[in-house]
């Protein structure tokens, strides 16, 4: 029985802004920092986590968990930058394995402190909207807020003196230290930015669908689907990557069949990097 | 009327081959006897040698203390479903210690975990049989792990006494080799073919005045609900029910909005569901969109007591089968173990937990009947023994019945277990909700509400 | 020619670290008997059990050090072809008859197929891309298992196919599939071996550190990375294949695809020395032992209430965490030049002194920091 087209629409468009927020951390830390943190998911879980024991268990409003969301998976990438990266971030390899073991831990504490049942973390709005054949109004409000943050970051980005240096570390450290910008800082900013976006998305996920120690999983999967489609270190390009990966998505769940999901963007990323590492917006990647 | 578990479904009942899904497992199970394998002499020469290093004790009754080995998922107050299976165990063994021990021993409990894995749960299973040499064990909640066990009972020759896993593959295999299976009961809970009959038995009786005159079956894609499927497949329809589609879906599934929105699609008034290792995300995202049809069937997270809590209400009008509640007396052993357990761990138990206290006490029980601890003698005791448990008349099919060693399903309810059914109602002072039995008759203390949003 | 052949072969001309190697290989081939020895009853063959399966990783840990330790493409997804092996070799069996051997056979196969697939993009990628590719194939057939989870089993994975050799009784078993595990173990140690000391391995070192000297010289790197690609995929295969014949696993995704199954591989290998077969050996071995043993242990961590055998894979990951800060190069190579210093022997390093993770290391150096001058 085929779903009805405005539906789906809808649906993707939501759900690829809230992909755009995960895949930006980590678009992120691999174009300025040059490395793959593949602790990004567990980053999303930590925030999601964060959320749920502020808001659910010691029983303040979810707006204060919000607030936990973004700050609490911030101090652990920056406690990840500090302590763990900074002595290896000469070596992406080193960075890959250790962030991938240290996303091991941080999964298996959360199973062992909280269980194997998922948590349930409230909408941050709660209802429907008749739009489109009803659509709840948190999915609404996480596509809205979404865009405001991406908005802030790009405004950031391209417009403050802290959002140019970032800007400039990642295109040369050397020529930015020239002219005063300490990269080591500036990498700092940027682990932290990330920490803070992936734990917001955390919370968006969370109270979407629910949180669970392996929720950061696919986010993790996709934020390489979609940093490597837009190419690395273009914001702009992740954005255009996650709806793209977004619409992917949910078309196939929609059209084709439930159990696909996820499977659309790790085939789109192998054909990407197959055919066009550098992606849509990127810099050239191949000999 | 008195259902020995013969279906009359045209004779088709093996219990474990769906309709028109070519299951490559299921075809090799039909098929035990085709089996090759290469004959290593060389290697059996060297072992043979090797083997006067240590024999292997089969058959052999143990002694000292008396020891009760605990294969569970997982562990901890936040797992109710393993934790449920453990801690029942140790209540039973701190009760038979109260009062004697068995033949003169102390009853120990060992708990181990399997994580839910196949590999796992065998290693453990080995531990606890080989180095620590158990009397007999208990638990399970995972059918693949059970199904990767089937051989290891076999070879230890110790009984076993499912509590969890629902699948008949197991009782299937002693049907093919009596002899070799024969230690493996399962007492609880009734196998899936049952527990599919028995939501269809729930839909005869109630579904009209329940208002579900169309459902979308939705299950989770595990062994279990294999044989669960083909038994709404081909019953419901017979039962006056229109069933407007079918869904298997991935455990994992963490996004449930486009299933949702092909059962809206389809016009049912109901998902009528079986969930035993996934359900919660379901039935939150259930609620948080706040679909215009009813949700209930086997959802096993919902058995627990204090679910409501964990999920903020989303299980609100939330249908269930279930093997006992804390509050319905289905044996006079129900009520007391339940409120025994709450005192131990804090909570009320899940099904699976009912299922484990009942096993370690009707195992110790055909122990002391049979005056002996050698699991041969205490096979035959179980075989012919009718226990009174918490979940109601424990007695075991025969060998040469549809479903060996498995436990008898009454429907009704007076020689056999049968499940019930409740529902969670909001409290009315609007605080939180909790469970309401309604069905069967006998126990129910509410009937059914449907929800305010359909 | 054969002069070199006897000498190499003959024990008592060997460098002290190989033949210590083949002491430690004769001790291992005894394990029965000592587990016999050293605990009464049944109890030895459990820990027999366990060593069977440490050999198993062990082969894994190899398999991924013949690419990823030589060439410097790392792999970060081994499992794929341990589970094509597993998967392929099992259900050939489980669904179409075919007796163990061949079905094995077979999943080697399938498995040297996969890493020609693997392979072949690898000319094309640089680095950290690969690297990516490699993270994602497994995912993507792990998906494709739970999609049709009525031919692959989904997350639970499939029944066991019929063993490699008939066997009754719990002891003898063990026994059996100790040596099963042991000859194959060997065999996988043997040929690792006399590849990587030939003239191809020589090669394949060349090409981590230096790709464009090889090209230079006339030889073609691509097809050596695509050899070793393969012969990689196929000694993994193997390994998966025969495991999944053992009472000590069954094809599912946790004993064979998982992400820790991968991860465990690279931990190993690193520990034990990137690019050196043996040091993979160790690595994956002790590894395999050591979250048994703490699996078991039932100490209850004050005020946490979880018992330490529930924590085994994030001391695992904390452990390794740690050790690659203090070790970098790997376990056995701070052994052997731990060895020398002991032994006096001031060896210089032929290429150069660098390990080959510092020489994969300053590879992706240069290609992460292509735009920047420092």
């Amino acid at each position: 029985m085929a779903l009805p087209l405005t539906d789906v629409v809808a649906n993707a468009v939501m759900m690829s802004a809230l992909y755009a927020l995960v895949a930006i951390g980590f678009t992120l830390i691999f174009g300025v920092g040059g490395v793959l943190n593949l602790a990004h998911g567990a980053t999303v879980t930590i925030g999601a986590f964060s959320a749920y024991y502020v808001s659910e268990v010691f029983g303040y409003s979810i707006w204060i968990g919000a607030l936990a969301a973004l700050l609490v998976p911030a101090l652990f990438s920056a406690a990840l930058y500090r302590g763990v990266i900074r002595r290896v971030e000469d070596d992406p390899i080193t960075v890959m394995i250790l962030t991938l073991v240290t996303a091991i831990a941080i999964e298996e504490i959360i199973k062992t402190a909280f269980g194997t049942q998922p948590a349930v973390i409230s909408s941050l709005w709660t209802g429907q909207v008749a739009i489109a054949g009803g659509i709840q109004a948190n999915n609404l409000l996480v596509f809205g807020l979404s865009w405001v943050i991406i908005g802030l970051l790009f405004f950031a980005i391209n417009y403050t003196k802290t959002g140019k240096a970032i800007l400039a570390t990642s295109m040369s450290t050397k020529g930015a230290s020239l002219v005063g910008i300490e990269s080591d800082r500036m990498y700092l900013y940027t682990w932290v930015l990330a920490g803070a976006f992936a734990g917001l998305a955390g919370l968006f996920l969370g109270s979407i669908q629910t949180a669970s120690w392996s929720m950061g999983r696919s986010p993790l999967v996709l934020s390489f689907s979609i940093v490597v489609l837009g190419g690395i270190g273009s914001i702009r390009g992740s954005v255009i990557g996650a709806y793209i990966i977004g619409f992917l998505e949910t078309f196939t769940m929609s059209y084709v069949d439930s159990s696909l999901s996820g499977l659309a963007s790790l085939v789109v990323l192998v054909l990407i990097l197959l055919a066009k590492p550098e992606g849509l917006f990127g810099r050239e990647f191949t000999e | 009327m008195v259902n020995e578990g013969s279906q009359n479904d045209g004779g088709r009942c093996s219990g474990n081959e769906a309709e028109g899904e070519r299951n490559i497992v299921s075809s090799v199970r039909a098929n035990a006897d085709r089996r090759t394998f290469l004959k290593g002499t060389g290697a059996v020469g060297l072992a043979a040698s090797a083997g006067c290093l240590g024999g292997s004790s089969s058959g052999d009754a143990p002694s000292g203390a008396f020891k009760v080995g605990v294969l569970t998922s997982h562990t901890g107050t936040e797992n109710p479903i393993g934790n449920s299976i453990a801690r029942s165990a140790e209540l039973a063994a701190e009760e038979l210690n109260a009062n004697g021990g068995v033949l003169g021993n102390d009853v120990e409990v060992s708990v181990k975990t399997t994580n839910e894995q196949p590999q796992r749960g065998k290693t453990k299973y080995e531990e606890l049989t080989v180095s620590e040499n158990v009397d007999f064990t208990t638990g399970v909640f995972t059918s693949e792990v059970l199904l990767n066990l089937m051989d290891s009972i076999a070879s230890q020759q110790k009984v076993h006494m499912t509590a969890g896993a629902a699948t008949p593959e197991a009782s299937t295999m002693l049907k093919d080799d009596y002899e070799k299976y024969k230690y493996w009961f399962r007492t609880g809970p009734v196998n899936a073919h049952f527990l599919g009959a028995n939501m269809v038995d729930f839909a005869e009786a109630n579904f009209s005045d329940m208002g579900w005159d169309s459902v979308y079956v939705l299950t989770e894609d595990y062994t279990w609900t294999e044989p669960v499927d083909e038994v709404l497949r081909n019953q419901l329809a017979d039962a006056g029910v229109e069933v407007a589609g079918m869904k298997r879906y991935a455990g994992e599934t963490s996004d449930f909005s486009t299933i949702y929105d092909q059962v809206e699609a389809s016009g049912a008034d109901a998902a009528f569901v079986a969930m035993a290792h996934s359900g919660s995300t379901a039935i939150v995202q259930y609620a948080k969109q706040q679909r215009p049809f009813a949700f209930g069937g086997i959802h096993v997270p919902m058995q627990l007591p204090s679910y409501w809590g964990l999920v903020n209400g989303a299980c609100a009008f939330g249908v269930t089968q279930n093997t006992a509640t804390p509050q319905s007396e289905i044996t006079e052993k129900t009520v007391p173990y339940a409120e025994a357990y709450k005192g131990k761990v804090g909570k009320y138990p899940v099904y699976t937990g009912y299922i484990a206290y009942d096993a370690v006490m009707q195992y110790a029980a055909a122990a002391e009947s049979a005056d002996s601890r050698n699991p041969d003698d205490v096979v035959a005791e179980l075989e012919s023994s009718s226990f009174t448990g918490t979940a109601g008349t424990l007695r075991y099919y025969g060998k040469d019945e549809e479903y060996p060693h498995d436990i008898v399903y009454d429907e009704s309810g007076e020689n056999g277990v049968r499940p019930l059914w409740l529902q969670w109602k909001p409290n009315e002072n609007g605080d939180g909700g909790s469970q309401t039995a309604i069905y069967p008759d006998s126990l129910a203390s509410g009937s059914y509400d449907s929800p305010p949003w359909v | 020619m054969s002069d070199t052949l006897t000498s190499k072969l003959n024990p008592l001309s060997l460098p002290l670290r190989q033949q210590l190697g083949l002491i430690a290989l004769v001790l291992l081939a005894f394990t029965p008997f000592w587990m016999g020895f050293l605990y009464a009853g049944d109890q030895g063959l459990l820990h027999i059990r366990t060593i069977t399966i440490a050999l198993f990783i062990g082969m894994f840990a190899m398999s991924w050090d013949s690419v990823s330790g030589y060439t410097g493409q790392i792999s970060f997804g081994h499992a794929l072809f341990f589970a094509i092996g597993g998967y392929g070799s099992a259900l050939l069996n489980l669904g179409w008859g075919v007796p163990p051997l061949a079905a094995v056979v077979l999943g080697t196969v399938l498995a040297a197929v996969a890493g020609l697939l693997i392979g072949v993009p690898a000319l094309r990628l640089e680095g950290p891309y690969l690297s990516l590719v490699t993270l994602v194939a497994p995912l993507i057939l792990l998906q494709v298992f739970i999609w049709r989870s009525d031919i692959f089993g989904g997350e639970l994975g499939i029944p066991n196919p019929d063993p490699l050799v008939a066997t009754s009784g719990f002891a003898q078993e063990t026994y059996v599939f100790f040596y099963v595990a042991f000859a194959l173990f060997v065999l996988i140690l043997a040929v690792l071996l006399a590849v990587t000391r030939s003239d191809a391995g020589s090669v394949l070192t060349a090409i981590r550190e230096d790709e464009d000297a090889v090209a230079a010289s006339g030889l073609n790197p691509a097809k050596f990375k695509t050899f070793a690609f393969v012969l990689s995929a196929s000694v993994g295969g193997l390994a998966g294949a025969v495991f999944v014949h053992t009472p000590m696993a069954s094809p599912t995704p946790s004993q064979l695809l998982a992400q820790t199954v991968s991860i465990e591989v690279i931990i190993a290998a690193v520990l034990g020395g990137m690019g050196t077969i043996v040091g993979a050996a160790l690595g994956g071995m002790f590894l395999s032992i050591f979250r048994s043993q703490l699996s078991n242990v039932d100490f209850v961590v004050p005020g946490l209430g979880v018992s330490v055998g529930d924590l085994d894979l994030v001391i695992f990951a904390v452990g390794t965490l740690i050790i690659l800060f203090a070790l970098p190069g790997g376990v056995l190579r701070w052994g052997i030049v731990a060895g020398r210093k002991l032994v006096g022997s001031d060896g210089a390093a032929a290429d150069g002194g660098r390990t080959p993770v510092e020489q994969t290391l300053e590879k992706f150096r240069e290609f992460f920091r292509g735009g920047r001058d420092d």
